[in-house]
């Protein structure tokens, strides 16, 4: 009788495989564990969290650490993953001719045209004149409204107003007429006197419709076919606004510009292709798709494109230790994404969804010095150590033991960096590739389009379903059921979205929805972990056709997440395959793969 | 900074004087506020509607005492309270709670009473908070504990975020100013102001509704 431990070092976890073996080569599993990595995957900082996780799986079986005959390890595959974004449009306002920051309380309702004057200039207007009044700060509401009041009274048609405080239901509660009043105008010494301009606010829940339609813009204006030509981006900036202001100067615009960014070059065995960063991520990864396979990527120089290539290769050859020349670049999945970023020239700070492209690359280095670590371990422990095989061969043999799987069986590998598939085929043949792109990528444009600026509470909400706390007692969930507790809840969650996590809620800090904050994480996992299973598949798979595969178990640590198996088994599903989470040995769910194959490929004796 | 016996005195003859006569020196800025009058109407109800927050005065505000240890006007502290909830589209509701001087209680006490269950507590001194009916008392939805750094702005974001809260929303808590010398610097006065509030505690008394007017 014989006793083995298969240990699969991965980039976040560090999982163990115990089995006794007899005579005649069956198995008999006694126990596994699971603990976090240390140190960086393959280095030599990973064996604390080695001998934790082996003492671990010792204990749970009630065996001695000298009763092990041998420790087998994987050959990690030397990939790494990073990433990058690049904005590719900016929104810029000229002359202050327009203000769309859609305060949460604009003032009165309706639409209002007139000339703008300053309110120190109200006084002096004649009966008749049509005005918009710009209200500075430091002007209380109650002379504000006053001073208006005082107009209506000697019949200047005072149409709205534009405030710079936070005071436009509180003047409007206070006139005589109703008007539009838009408030929180930042910059409000900025807007152009003395020019046509006009105010539109409507009633709560609805959003304007005159100055977010380029014919109403010139209606209220009196524009020429070519002058609506030029007010088409101005609209646009507007729809879904519940309040803005237009005003009409000589040169005032709205662009929307396109930043070139540069050009991509992808190298493949037998060509390449030049694809501009700015035409977006599909014509990208058409790009990626006519090279296949990848042998490298490169950037522009001086331009943005370069510089995110350079970082990425920088960075991972930093980690690695390995030259800067030996980076190449072996996948790029390239993502559509949004990020808020504050509009140049705006009156009041306001936002515009910029476009982005995101980018993942992955880069095959050398081997990882894997002996190393297991001499250490030898010297150690005094048992022998030894590398058994290729990490994908493991992470089929274990996928197999899920029941109700047989060959030809493809599995798909989500973990943090990179998405990894691997096929075996009838004739116990084993094909294995590596995508760009996983767990990580999610994170980041979950942080980027929600403006989070906080890559753990990103990662917070991709791994954990969300609710709104509705009273200190009672929660409603995502998808609409509620729960109570009979113990208050604590007062910081108190109206907020929260995040459910074992330990606790989590509040998020912002003022997004939770249908808003959802969609988003649903997006981001679809177009990274649906698009990359895809993918793979259709690599890994005999023909070229994801349809000749029968079985595909998901494993790794994105299979664990509460709703990316699901998306993916959905994807798959139109195409007739069987799809699921594995079950390792039956057990273990969609974890301890590798280690398990660690354990099923040992026959006895030395190697 | 020490504080010897001869400043502590100075102190306290400083802030007594300001509350021995309290209409004095009109051209002052301290007690330049805007006129208001408060009236009594009688025991407090509970409210029905859920669009109304409740600010409830401690027992001394803008009855015995007129502004707060920095000297804000009492009348330019609850208009601009008024004026964030109004400004949200919330109706605001005064009460007066004598049974104790605890901000918290005088809180706790009127988001019982709110319709929407929540309410403002504030103190003589500046000192406020937004409660929550579900609470303890001595827990809290946000608290303003450092009243000397408390600016009629930060009282006019108070309002708005205690409407908001009322509204189901999740706001961004106001923001506001810390500096470690606020307390050495204004302990003495802090506890003159709370105790002259305290005297004026009836207590088992029950809260009464006010009318205000500017």
């Amino acid at each position: 009788m014989a006793i083995v431990a298969g240990v699969d070092i991965g980039n976040s976890t560090t999982e163990v495989c115990l089995a006794r073996v007899n005579a005649r080569g069956e198995k008999e599993y006694l126990s596994s564990s699971i603990v976090k990595t240390t140190g960086i995957k393959g280095t030599t900082a990973n064996l604390p969290g080695i001998r934790t996780a082996l003492d671990d799986a010792l204990r749970r079986a009630g065996v001695d650490m000298n009763e092990l005959i041998q420790i087998r390890f994987n050959e990690a595959t030397p990939v790494i993953g990073d990433l990058a974004m690049e904005t590719i449009t900016e929104t810029i306002i000229t002359e202050s001719t327009m203000i769309g920051h859609n305060p949460g309380t604009p003032g009165g309702i309706g639409l209002g045209v007139g000339k703008t004057v300053t309110f120190a200039e109200l006084d002096r207007m004649q009966s008749g004149d049509k005005v918009i009044v710009v209200i500075p700060a430091r002007i209380d509401f109650e002379d504000a409204s006053q001073a208006i009041n005082w107009a209506f009274d000697r019949g200047v048609d005072v149409v709205g107003a534009i405030a710079c405080q936070d005071d436009a239901v509180l003047i409007a509660n206070r006139l005589d007429k109703r008007i539009p009043i838009v408030d929180e105008v930042t910059f409000i010494e900025k807007v152009p006197i003395g020019m046509l301009a006009a105010v539109e606010v409507t009633e709560p829940g609805r959003t304007i419709q005159t100055l977010s339609n380029p014919y109403g813009i010139a209606t209220v204006f009196n524009l020429t076919p070519e002058e609506t030509k030029m007010v088409v981006p101005i609209a646009r900036a507007l729809i879904g606004n519940r309040s803005a202001v237009v005003v009409r100067t000589p040169q005032g615009d709205v662009k929307a510009r396109t930043i070139p960014a540069g050009v991509l070059t992808i190298f493949g065995q037998r060509n390449r292709e030049e694809v501009d960063v700015e035409s977006g991520s599909s014509k990208i990864m058409q790009a990626v798709e006519r090279v296949q396979p990848v042998v490298d990527v490169k950037g522009e120089p001086g331009t943005n494109a370069g510089g995110m290539i350079e970082r990425v290769r920088q960075v991972m050859s930093d980690l690695t230790g390995q030259s800067l020349e030996r980076m190449n670049i072996q996948d790029l999945l390239s993502v559509d994404t949004f990020i808020p970023q504050q509009v140049r020239g705006g009156l009041a700070g306001e936002f515009a969804l910029e476009n982005a492209v995101a980018l993942a690359a992955m880069v095959k280095t050398s081997r990882l010095p894997m002996q190393q670590i297991a001499d250490q371990l030898t010297s150690q422990l005094g048992i022998p150590v030894v590398i058994a095989g290729v990490e994908a061969n493991m992470a089929v043999l274990g996928a197999l033991t899920t029941p109700g799987t047989d060959k030809p069986l493809a599995i798909l590998d989500m973990g943090g960096g990179s998405t990894d598939a691997a096929i075996v085929t009838r004739d116990e043949k084993v094909h294995s590739i590596h995508l760009a792109g996983a767990g990580d990528m999610v994170t980041m444009l979950i942080n980027s389009e929600l403006g989070l600026n906080d890559l753990d509470l990103a990662e917070d909400i991709k791994k954990f379903p969300l609710a709104k706390v509705e009273s200190l007692y009672h929660v409603r969930l995502e998808d609409g059921t509620v729960r109570f507790y009979e113990e208050h809840l604590p007062p910081q969650v108190f109206a907020r979205v929260v995040i459910l996590k074992e330990s606790g809620m989590v509040p998020i800090p912002s003022e997004h929805s939770l249908e808003k904050i959802r969609h988003v994480r649903r997006e981001a996992k679809k177009k990274v972990f649906v698009t990359n299973a895809l993918r793979a598949l259709a690599r890994v798979a005999p023909t070229g056709n994801v349809r000749h595969i029968e079985f595909v178990v998901m494993v790794g640590g994105s299979a664990l997440d509460f709703e990316v198996a699901d998306m993916v088994a959905d994807a798959l599903a139109e195409y007739g395959i069987v799809c699921g989470r594995g079950n390792i040995r039956g057990t273990e769910g969609p974890r301890n793969a590798v280690a398990t194959g660690l354990v099923l490929s040992y026959s006895g004796g030395g190697a | 900074m020490q504080l010897n016996e001869q400043i502590l005195k100075e102190i306290v003859m400083q802030v007594l004087q300001g509350m021995e006569m309290p209409e004095a020196a009109p051209a002052k800025k301290a007690v330049s506020g805007r006129p208001m009058t408060i009236v009594e109407k009688g025991e407090a109800r509970p409210g029905t509607k859920s669009d109304e927050v409740i600010i409830s005065l401690a027992p001394a505000f803008a009855k015995y005492q007129n502004k707060t240890i920095v000297n804000i006007p009492h009348s330019d502290v609850l208009r601009e309270l008024i004026a964030g909830i109004e400004e949200e589209g919330i109706r605001a509701r005064v009460i007066r709670v004598t049974r104790s001087s605890d901000v918290a209680f005088v809180a706790h006490d009127a988001t019982k009473l709110s319709g929407s269950g929540i309410a403002i507590g504030i103190q003589s001194r500046g000192t406020t908070v937004i409660h929550q009916k579900d609470l303890p008392p001595l827990s809290n939805l946000e608290l303003f504990p450092q009243s000397p750094l408390l600016e009629l702005e930060t009282y006019r974001a108070i309002g708005r975020n205690a409407a908001r809260y009322a509204k189901g929303e999740s706001p961004t808590p106001v923001p506001t100013k810390n500096d470690q010398m606020a307390r050495p610097k204004f302990q003495a006065k802090a506890a003159v102001l709370h105790i002259k509030e305290t005297e004026h505690v009836v207590p088992g008394s029950k809260p009464v509704e006010l009318e205000v007017q500017f």
